[in-house]
């Protein structure tokens, strides 16, 4: 204690700097003096301010040292620092006397400067108690009065100053100091060392494990001879180091003869082995405690070995020695339900038997205690809480509560499990204010290190040399985090700074994430409150507030992914078997718990899962009022506790709400459909582009009835082969002719003419005959298509789509355009391309494509883009770079028919002139492309066909120009005869198909035609 | 805080749409998409005019139209440290839930003054100092923005009455 006077002159020179400058530069000129100058005079003051402190509070060193210090200081100015000082040290016993001679144990809770001042006190005690100690003291040391001087006016000093002042530099001075005097690491301690002048340390051997009998044996003697006494015992101090030395222990004193005195006759003492002398240098490290392990109240240790090997246990209360523990335990008890009760109790045999079965863990009941052991069991009514006494085992709560000591326990990488800790809950806000704080402080200390803190973590210093630092760390290696200072004066270096020594720092409205060993882990929240480091924080999920220390918490940048277990996750719908489903409201480590159909929550395994059910988001549902519910939607119960939120699960007729504003169950409720009104659909439900808003051709058409723009399915009306004559080409009926009475796509009823049944039989080995004749007839196999060709030419419509392939096929290579549109167009353009145009037509052979072209170019399909570009073929649009078919320059092709066909002008003027051919395509206003189609081809077609036969016929008005040079008229012959040039022997027969005589076509096609108006028998 | 902000937004046309009036259209639609909508960073409230709607650009093998429509919006973005005003949807136990405007905020226990007690046997229940100050469904309060948590179409943030001049309006 004497380092307190100590600590103010060797303390960090910054906090002193202020303060009395003039004793601090005297004091400091006397330090290397200081460690052992204490006077006797001193030596009296300090210990009668002492004795009145202890009478005040016994347990607060470092206040004392401020009283102590400032004689006159007032009673309020200490209160309130002692109140300030939170976390008191475990009560240090007072050693006065004869007890100071002795480091009873290797002092856990202290600090290596408290061994110098017990050297002091011993030097003190000496002046008081024999002058032969003096000569224990460096020279002139109690004559020398510079410290009494001081002394004298620093009071005077302080007497002077004004109470409030004096006590607000108090404050400052040691409100900061004491911090830093309880790290061992920030007072320069290298001044309190020992040094050659102080008494040496001897060690010397004894019996393993008897090292404190030894120690306490020289306590013995000392007492019995003390100093001034006739044959004192010159030992200044004995100690031992327990475990860590065995078989040795240490005495203290100025000399080897002093030792091997007092040492005479000690039992356990080996004194045939060479005492060794401690080297100066070693010794602060006999004294340094080794402080791995800080047991904490409230923290969880493990047993090693016995009845409860490896459970967990948590701290009850520590020994101020440090040595001793108790510990809460569930117990495992039989309470003799496996005892045979005739049998002697024989303790060798009952722990063999406890070995061989070991009782599950279960909280102690005094019931069960009292069927077969009722006379082992007694209570004793404590204050607060009934406590049972059972089998010599004390039992509070339930619990066992043993007195263990610290070799028995496992102190480090404990990692209390879930199940575990769960067990110890006392239930209430008790329990979980308990465990949380409780196991991370201590438990999870020790693995602190690595994981913990990761790269970009903000952090603070809030002890040692660096306290006050902000960073961010930047990197971790052991327990050494190298921290960028991202403030103050330091801002952008790197310096590195100890585990122990930092913790992290957030701010209020972080979004964080709990990552550790807590229940909460993986939990997200927003924080709340920040206080020194533990931090509140409120639950993303259950809209809780959970405090936990900062060093469990990371920030965040996921967004509300909060739990997941496996592939398990908070509001997921789970099948638990057959006939429940549930909902997960909350995962925990190793368990989740969820919400079934009926409301009832349940803690389940993953493993009691029997799978995820995958959200059906189009699953629809009706309301109470038979309104759709969707996904979503919004809905409210509307009897019992009118709960309402956001549709989550749709499960038959269940529906799975949520409700942010609740904080039970996750916000997760469970209604069924026929309680529920909707209160609102979903906002987002994707309405879309409505059509038939804006365009008044939809809404027409919705005006008609018939939605959106889909096109219109193919009114096909009855089925063709209905009522034809077929003949069967294959399977059993092969060759058998009958009348079809019913078909469909695949199958058709034939009522044969043989059995004169009806039988099934698939389409497409069917073929119609003739009824009469029981000819062919080509067709009937394809349903819709091809028909087409069949049917006569004025059905260009049909020729022009798709139809037509067909009849190309039939027609060989004939494209079918020609044939399938307008027959009068041929000769048209034959006319406008003139000579010229031929041979391009020719040459390229890119005809089909041409009219694939035609065709295709509404299509939108690029294809034909080649063939229209290609200049050999169409000179007057390769220059224009217009396409073709819009452009003006191939008027004279068109015009000729346009002259006829006035109706089909319009649609290819409604084209943008001008435009290039990719405009055409891109146009944004493709008004005659997509939608329009059948208007822009089927309407001018026909009216193009129409005249047709009558330009045909009567080479009448426009082909003036247009017939001229193919001669129409030599056409159709040459047609016929196929000896036309290049240019038309391929379409030849189509043209011969597609001329509008049916009589001229029969004589070109080989078969007989199957045609609509054949008249079926 | 409310912003100007410039921003570009593509719309896609049913062909059907075209036609002399789809500028209205495009208009419309995106009036109606945007406005209201939260961003996860921040809210549309309101778009002020098209700076330019663009040439729109006929998707090739669908039909639609696509418009680059640049426009100003006002916008409102929350930020941690903003006071605003809100009026009090729900009020638990465990905090009140506010909105402000379309800004839903959460107000912790620990965020209420310490003199301001849960009320749960009033009607409706309420948060009261048993003085003047009353915090029940449909107050208004103003309160501090302590933290925006961003989410995919939303944001949820906390707020705090325990300072000065914040509380019931």
């Amino acid at each position: 204690m004497s380092s307190n006077l100590l600590n103010q002159d060797f303390g960090s020179e910054d906090e002193d700097d202020d303060f009395n400058p003039v004793v601090q530069d005297d004091s400091d000129a006397e330090e290397p003096k200081k460690q052992t100058a204490n006077t006797s005079r001193r030596g009296n003051d300090r210990i009668d301010e002492e004795d009145e402190d202890d009478a005040r509070n016994g347990d607060d060193d470092e206040e004392e040292g401020a009283d102590e210090e400032n004689g006159d200081d007032d009673d309020d100015e200490e209160e309130e620092e002692e109140e300030e000082e939170a976390v008191g040290r475990p009560r240090k016993r007072r050693r006065g006397g004869v007890h100071s001679f002795f480091e009873e144990e290797a002092g856990v809770d202290e600090e290596e400067d408290e061994a110098e001042e017990d050297e002091d006190e011993l030097a003190e005690f000496g002046t008081e108690m024999h002058p032969d100690d003096l000569d224990a003291l460096p020279a002139g040391a109690e004559t020398d009065d510079r410290r009494h001087r001081q002394l004298d006016r620093q009071r005077e000093l302080d007497a002077t100053m004004d109470a409030e002042k004096q006590a607000q530099m108090l404050k400052e001075r040691y409100g900061r100091n004491r911090a830093a005097a309880t790290d061992a690491l920030v007072v320069p301690k290298r001044l309190l060392l020992p040094s050659v002048e102080d008494p040496s340390i001897w060690g010397a051997r004894c019996k393993p494990g008897k090292e404190r009998e030894v120690v306490y044996s020289i306590q013995k003697r000392i007492e019995e001879r003390p100093a001034g006494s006739r044959n004192p015992i010159r030992i200044i101090s004995a100690f031992e180091r327990g475990n860590i030395m065995q078989g040795w222990f240490y005495c203290e004193a100025r000399r080897q003869a002093d030792v091997t005195e007092g040492l005479e006759g000690i039992n356990f003492y080996y004194p045939s082995q060479k005492m060794i002398l401690v080297p100066v240098k070693e010794m602060p490290d006999l004294l340094r405690v080794q402080k791995s392990e800080d047991l904490n109240p409230g923290g969880w240790v493990r047993i090693k070995r016995g009845k409860y090997h490896d459970d967990l246990a948590q701290i009850e209360e520590v020994e101020t020695n440090g040595l001793t523990v108790t510990v809460r335990l569930v117990p495992r008890l039989d309470y003799g339900m496996n005892d045979d009760s005739a049998a002697i109790v024989d303790p060798k045999r009952k722990r063999s038997a406890a070995n061989t079965a070991r009782p599950p863990q279960r909280l102690f009941s005094e019931a069960e205690a009292k069927k077969r052991h009722g006379k082992f069991l007694s209570s004793n009514a404590g204050l607060g809480s009934k406590s049972w006494n059972y089998l010599n085992d004390t039992y509070i709560e339930g619990f066992l509560v043993k007195d263990m000591r610290v070799q028995h326990l496992v102190t480090k990488n404990v990692n209390p499990r879930l199940e575990e800790v769960t067990m110890f809950a006392r239930g209430g806000e008790d329990g979980t204010a308990n465990l949380d704080l409780a196991s991370l402080a201590t438990t999870l200390k020790n693995s602190t290190a690595d994981d913990s803190y990761q790269p970009g973590d903000p952090v603070e210093v809030y002890r040692g040399e660096q306290q006050g630092l902000i960073g961010k760390t930047v990197s971790t290696r052991n327990d050494i985090v190298s921290l960028q200072v991202t403030e103050g004066d330091l801002a952008g270096q790197i310096i590195d700074a100890p585990v122990r020594t930092l913790r992290k720092r957030f701010r209020e409205g972080d979004h964080v994430k709990v990552i550790g060993g807590s229940r909460f882990q993986n939990e997200l929240g927003m924080v709340v409150q920040v206080k020194e480091d533990t931090v509140t924080l409120l639950s993303d999920m259950s809209m809780q507030e959970i405090t936990i220390f900062s060093k469990d918490l990371r920030l965040s940048a996921e967004m509300a992914a909060d739990g997941q277990l496996g592939i398990y996750d908070v509001h997921d719908l789970v099948q638990l078997d057959a006939a429940t489903v549930a909902c997960v409201i909350k995962v925990d480590r190793e368990s989740l718990r969820v919400m079934d159909q009926n409301g009832s929550v349940r803690n389940v395994l993953p493993t009691q899962i029997a799978n995820k059910i995958t959200p059906r988001k189009d699953a629809v549902a009706t309301d109470r009022n038979g309104a759709e519910i969707r996904h979503g939607d919004t809905v409210r119960e509307v009897y019992g506790e009118q709960r309402n939120g956001v549709i989550r699960h749709i499960y038959r007729s269940f529906l799975f709400l949520h409700n942010k504003a609740q904080a039970e169950n996750a916000g997760m409720s469970v209604v069924r459909t026929t309680n529920v009104v909707t209160v609102s659909a979903r906002g987002g439900r994707p309405t879309g582009p409505d059509l038939t808003k804006m365009n008044p051709a939809m809404a027409m058409q919705a005006g008609r009835g018939r939605g959106g723009g889909a096109m219109a399915p193919p009114q096909r009306g009855r089925d063709r082969l209905i009522g034809k004559t077929v003949t069967v080409r294959r399977g059993r009926y092969k060759g058998l002719v009958g009348i079809v009475r019913d078909a469909d796509d695949q199958t058709a009823q034939v009522e044969l003419y043989t059995t004169n049944k009806p039988v099934l039989i698939q389409r497409d080995i069917l073929t119609p005959k003739d009824p009469i004749t029981k000819q062919s007839l080509d067709g009937g196999r394809g349903r819709g298509g091809s028909r087409v060709p069949f049917g006569n030419s004025s059905q260009s419509r049909d020729g022009w789509q798709g139809g037509r392939t067909p009849m190309a096929a039939a027609d060989s290579s004939r494209t079918p355009a020609w044939g399938g549109a307008s027959s009068a167009r041929t000769p048209a353009w034959s006319g406008g391309m003139s000579g010229s145009r031929t041979p391009a037509w020719k040459n390229d052979g890119s005809r089909t494509a041409y009219g694939d072209g035609n065709r295709t170019a509404y299509g939108g399909l690029g294809n034909r883009t080649p063939a229209w570009n290609s200049g050999s073929r169409t000179p007057y649009d390769s220059g224009s770079g217009y396409d073709a078919f819009a452009s003006g320059s191939r008027t004279p092709a068109w015009g000729s028919a346009s002259a006829n066909t006035g109706n089909r002008t319009p649609a290819w003027g409604g084209l943008p002139n001008g435009r290039d051919q990719r405009d055409y395509e891109d146009a944004p206003t493709p008004g005659g492309y997509s939608a329009p189609t059948p208007g822009a081809y089927g309407a001018p077609t026909p009216g193009a066909s129409a005249p047709t036969p009558g330009a045909w016929a009567d080479n009448a008005p426009t082909p003036g120009g247009a017939f001229s040079a193919p001669t129409p008229g030599a056409i159709p012959k040459r047609g016929y005869d196929a000896p036309t040039p290049a240019a038309y022997d391929a379409p030849t027969p189509a043209l011969g198909g597609t001329a509008a005589t049916p009589g001229a076509s029969y004589d070109d096609d080989a078969g007989p035609r199957y045609d609509e108006g054949t008249p079926s028998p | 805080m409310f912003f100007l902000k410039e921003e570009a937004k593509v719309i896609t046309l049913h062909p059907s749409y075209f036609g002399p009036n789809m500028r209205e259209y495009l208009i419309t639609r995106l009036n109606e998409e945007e406005e209201g909508r939260c961003t996860g960073d921040h809210f549309v409230i309101c778009v002020m005019d098209m700076v330019d709607i663009g040439e729109g650009r006929v998707i090739p093998s669908s039909g639609h139209a696509e418009y680059t429509i640049k426009y100003r919006a006002i916008i409102w973005k929350p930020f941690r440290g903003e006071t605003v005003d809100a009026i009090v949807t729900s009020v638990k136990p465990t905090g009140i839930f506010t909105l402000a405007g379309p800004l839903s905020v959460f107000i912790a226990r620990k965020n209420i003054p310490s003199d301001i007690k849960w009320e749960p046997n009033t009607v409706p229940p309420q948060y009261t100092d048993h003085a003047d100050q009353v915090i029940e469904k449909g107050t208004s309060l103003r309160l501090k923005i302590l933290g925006v948590k961003p989410d995919v179409a939303a944001i949820n943030a906390i707020g705090t009455i325990k300072e000065d001049y914040l509380g019931p309006l």
